[in-house]
């Protein structure tokens, strides 16, 4: 599902540059769930990003599902985007003026659903993330765990291919994390692609492979499964 | 999508509720005082402009040259219209107006009715619709009466009235006069208002006496033929008039100004349109609402300004507010929006706050509207407001301010990488220099209008209550033309019988001028003033040499005669005591001055006070009663004066006013000056406080980790607020560093209008300084003190 050879990113400031990714190459298949591990400032989220079609690279390339998307414009990559990749924050923004089924909703009418179907999709996706009962309540208004509950319901409403995690877990408890942790590693056993980025060993634990970076290049890969 | 669009905007309206209602109503205050000027304007524009032929219509004018300067003169006399309209072709008809009063009967009620006496062409001339009775034929009769809608309810109590007859003093008797049309009211915009209309009268003799040329006292107007071309029709006019006057005019120099020629003047025509905002050849003699145009410009300058700085603020602050928003923008491209959809959703969401905006402006206007008439002297009508033009700016104006508004968070921020808003990467705007010279020049504004506003407030206190030299306390003024000397004595006898009734000092009535050669062969014009002796001592107006008029010296009503200083100063005498006053055009009568009267202010405070002369001639008609009464007699006094008046003059209308009430009325301009300069300051100061208050907004969200990192280290409350207070406060200054001169010389040029002010103190620009910068600091600190007091973690979490 993803190909990425010899990737390079710069960050560049008048006097400084930051190399991001060092001539990165790496490879996720689809079904797979890859964790990207790392000390801050290795990489991890830039790869993340580009990976999301949020960041675009310099060098390199980047073959997403059999097409090479680095050339592709804004207009394709949120195409794209919204149609193959789900996200989900560590600080799990949600749009603190829209309420839960609103949040959820919000990716069904950017694609285009029509309100009936959007209704039931929503609804069953609620369902399965067992926050249903919240559905007309504001962002504010719910525990961390819920509102990453939410993140990730608002994140496969659409049925994305992959999932993009960044430190999913980082602003929870551990069983509210642990929580997060099973509702991605269900995904996945129905199929969902999912790479996520974190700290936490025991979070990474929960996936087939994990990737190590430092500098902005892989420096191993374990294999759990 | 529209709905979803439609609910995230009006949450996050009502879930930021200061905000809102601050962004919202200063952008409808802007708009409302924009409308309303607009309006007023508007109406200013359309003056008169509602006659069906008005594009023909002209008023005869005069250039003229009197004592080496030239003036022009929108008066005319008995004969301008009529021999024109009958010797220059291009000339069709003419219509002469002449103010004037009339006594009338109503019961046992004796009124006086103001009046216009208009010729017979009146109706065809000007577009006056009648409710009844025939426009061509209703002013022919001699007594024949036309009375406008409002004048037949008065009168009548209905206005289906044409056939009924009122009762009219003509010379002393009262007769029946037949009423021949009902006019519907006069449009407010019409230089021309009246409520009753009669027959233009003039004798044979008056119609035939060519001096009539030189007679000044009403207003004639022309149509000419539509293919006359003005040019040739003014030589025409200017050519007959030398041919028909020139004899006349030569005699009169002979007689009047001791054969002192320069020339005989000039006539020409002015557009009718032209003259109700004409400062040199304004309405007036019975034509109305005579405006300077430059009410006009100043209001609209104003409100230009309110408008557009009221705009820019809308748009600062709800770009301002939107910075907040970059998370929502990272977060609905990441989950799949277009740009195209995030322009549309913030422009859609800008328009619905500048249409809130504009629909609150127009319920304002609708609200201040009559305050607003009575500020403006004007009735003005919110229908005015719904031209095809206007609906089109209005329209022009919302587009504009809307998409300026949703301009940076649609385009801009929408533009922004999500990775880069989502992890607040980006940089909130630069150094915002066009908004911080925005906020100095606001504030430049607001401080002129304060210092403009404490300085009108200062002189209109200096012309309502200085020393005017005389008395004004306890005077009550009855009028009554028209009476000789002995009348008005034995009037004054009666009153004094009555204990609560101190002095009766009657004088003429109006102000009268003329001129006398003094020594030598020069001539002087001086203000005439017939009284007799109770004059000075009832208004306490000192004599600083000689003696007053005496009862028990016959000869002073024809020998005597009292000047004041300023008269001996332009005289030139070094002894006046003695000196004659020769009024040569009266078969050289010659008076011997007996004293002289300490200068008084007897015009207003606008005017310098000019050379003077009292006389007690007896052949003078008196027609004005100063009556000193004892304090706290008011309500007796005025009973018994009116009981007396109604005795001695059944014929006559009653009316009084006290002396220091008249000089209120004095300063009217001044005091509605007062008022909109006041209430353009307010205006300015609030909508400059919002727009400061968005660029505090701004900086402190610009300035949140900072904040949070200094608090960190140590920083208190007050420190914080310090500290983002501090720039401002520094804006601020700069304003006034560039208003205070500004300001110095405006008011000091208007100060130079009246030759009596007040002197520009420091004291003032003191005040002005003060209660601006409390004024910007409380504003800041609104929002300083709430970043400072925000937990400092929350804002260093954010990374």
């Amino acid at each position: 599902m993803i190909k990425i050879k010899d990737l390079e990113k710069i960050y560049r400031t008048e006097e400084v540059e930051t190399i991001a990714l060092n001539k990165l190459s790496m490879e996720v298949k689809e079904g797979e769930f890859v964790a990207v591990m790392g000390p801050s400032g290795c990489g991890k989220s830039t790869l993340l990003n580009i990976l999301g079609l949020l960041d675009d690279s310099d060098n390199g390339s980047f073959v997403f599902n059999g097409v090479e998307v680095t050339k592709f414009n804004e207009r394709k990559r949120a195409e794209m985007r919204k149609h193959n990749i789900g996200f989900v924050f560590q600080s799990f923004n949600l749009i603190d003026e829209l309420t839960v089924y609103e949040n959820v909703e919000l990716p069904l009418i950017y694609t285009g659903v029509k309100t009936p179907d959007r209704k039931a999709k929503v609804e069953a996706v609620l369902d399965k993330m067992k926050i249903m009962h919240r559905r007309n309540h504001y962002p504010q208004q719910l525990s961390g765990g819920q509102q990453q509950r939410v993140a990730v319901a608002r994140a496969v409403v659409n049925n994305p291919k992959l999932i993009l995690a960044d430190e999913p877990t980082g602003n929870l408890d551990s069983s509210n994390g642990n929580e997060v942790m099973e509702l991605l590693t269900d995904l996945n056993e129905q199929g969902t692609t999912i790479v996520m980025v974190t700290h936490s060993e025991h979070d990474a634990k929960f996936s087939h492979r994990i990737i190590r970076m430092l500098d902005g290049q892989t420096v191993t890969e374990n294999i759990l499964v | 999508m529209l709905k979803s669009y439609f609910i995230t905007a009006w949450r996050y309206l009502t879930r930021h509720k200061t905000y809102s209602i601050i962004n919202v109503a200063g952008l409808s205050i802007g708009l409302a005082c924009a409308m309303l000027i607009l309006l007023y304007v508007k109406d200013e524009v359309s003056f008169d402009k509602f006659h069906k032929n008005v594009n023909n219509v002209y008023r005869i004018v005069t250039l003229s040259k009197f004592n080496g300067t030239y003036h022009k003169d929108g008066n005319t006399g008995f004969l301008q219209g009529p021999r024109f309209a009958k010797n220059v072709p291009g000339i069709q008809s003419y219509v002469r107006v002449q103010s004037g009063a009339a006594d009338l009967q109503n019961g046992q009620e004796i009124q006086s009715q103001d009046l216009l006496y208009v010729d017979s062409s009146f109706f065809s001339v000007f577009t006056f619709p009648l409710l009844g009775g025939n426009a061509s034929t209703c002013l022919t009769e001699p007594h024949s009466i036309v009375l406008s809608e409002d004048a037949a309810i008065k009168h009548f109590g209905k206005t289906d009235v044409v056939g009924k007859t009122m009762m009219l003093k003509e010379d002393s008797l009262f007769v029946p006069f037949k009423v021949t049309a009902v006019a519907k009211k006069c449009p407010q915009n019409s230089s021309i208002q009246f409520e009753v209309l009669l027959p233009f009268r003039e004798s044979e003799m008056d119609a035939k006496n060519t001096d009539n040329w030189f007679n000044f006292f009403l207003n004639t107007f022309v149509v000419l033929n539509p293919n006359a071309k003005l040019q040739t029709v003014e030589n025409q006019m200017q050519a007959f008039y030398v041919r028909d006057a020139s004899k006349a005019y030569k005699a009169m120099v002979e007689k009047y100004l001791n054969g002192y020629d320069e020339g005989m003047g000039t006539y020409f025509l002015q557009p009718f349109t032209d003259m109700h905002m004409s400062t040199e050849l304004p309405s007036q003699n019975g034509l109305q609402n005579a405006s300077n145009p430059m009410y006009s410009y100043i209001l609209s300058g104003i409100a230009l300004f309110i408008l557009l700085i009221a705009c820019i603020n809308f748009v600062n602050l709800t770009i301002a507010r939107s910075l907040k928003r970059a998370k929502e923008i990272g977060v609905r491209k990441v989950i799949g929006s277009n740009r195209k959809q995030l322009i549309f959703q913030f422009l859609g969401e800008s328009f619905l706050l500048c249409f809130i905006a504009f629909a609150m402006a127009l319920f304002l206007v609708e609200l201040i509207l009559p305050v607003f008439n009575n500020l403006s002297n004007k009735a003005l009508s919110f229908s005015y407001l719904f031209d095809a033009k206007l609906t089109g700016t209005y329209l022009a104006l919302f587009l504009v301010t809307g998409l300026l508004a949703g301009f940076y968070p649609a385009l801009v921020l929408s533009g922004y990488k999500p990775v880069e808003t989502l992890y607040s990467r980006f940089n909130l705007a630069g150094k915002n220099y066009l908004q911080k010279s925005l906020v100095v020049l606001q504030f430049a504004l607001a401080s002129f209008l304060i210092i403009a506003t404490l300085t009108i407030y200062s002189q209109f206190n200096f012309l309502t209550k200085t020393d005017l030299g005389f008395d004004d306390r306890n005077i009550v003024e009855v009028r009554k033309p028209g009476l000789k000397f002995h009348e008005a004595e034995t009037f004054k006898a009666e009153l004094l019988k009555n204990p609560n009734i101190v002095d009766v000092a009657p004088k003429n009535d109006g102000f009268w001028g003329t001129a006398a050669k003094i020594s030598n062969d020069s001539v002087m014009q001086f203000a005439y003033e017939t009284v007799d002796e109770s004059y000075l001592p009832a208004l306490k107006i000192q004599l600083v040499q000689g003696r007053n008029f005496s009862k028990s010296n016959p000869s002073d009503a024809t020998n005597s005669v009292l000047v004041n200083e300023a008269f001996v100063k332009k005289a030139g005498w070094k002894n006046p005591i003695g000196e004659t006053v020769n009024f040569y055009y009266l078969d050289n009568e010659k008076y011997q001055v007996i004293g002289v009267v300490k200068d008084y202010h007897f015009v207003a405070l606008n005017q310098k006070i000019g050379p003077q002369l009292f006389t007690m001639k007896p052949s003078n008609n008196l027609g004005l009663f100063n009556i000193k009464i004892k304090p706290g007699s008011e309500t007796e006094s005025l009973r018994f004066i009116q009981a007396k008046f109604k005795e001695f003059f059944p014929l006559s209308p009653y009316s009084y006013i006290f002396k220091n009430e008249q000089r209120i009325k004095d300063y009217e301009s001044e005091a509605k000056w007062k008022q909109i300069i006041f209430f353009g300051a307010v205006l300015t100061i609030f909508i400059s406080c919002i727009g400061l208050f968005g660029l505090s907004v701004l900086s402190a969200e610009k300035r949140t980790k900072e904040i949070g990192i200094r608090k960190v280290l140590g920083a208190s409350v007050s420190n914080v607020v310090a500290t983002l207070s501090k720039d401002f406060l520094m804006l601020v200054s700069i304003a006034l560093i560039i208003a205070i001169p500004i300001a110095w010389l405006a008011t000091d040029k208007w100060l130079q209008n009246y030759p009596y002010r007040i002197s520009l103190n420091w004291w003032l620009f003191a005040v002005a300084c003060i209660l601006v910068l409390l004024i910007a600091l409380v504003t800041v600190s609104f929002q300083a003190v709430k970043a400072a007091i925000d937990n400092p973690v929350k804002s260093l979490r954010t990374e």
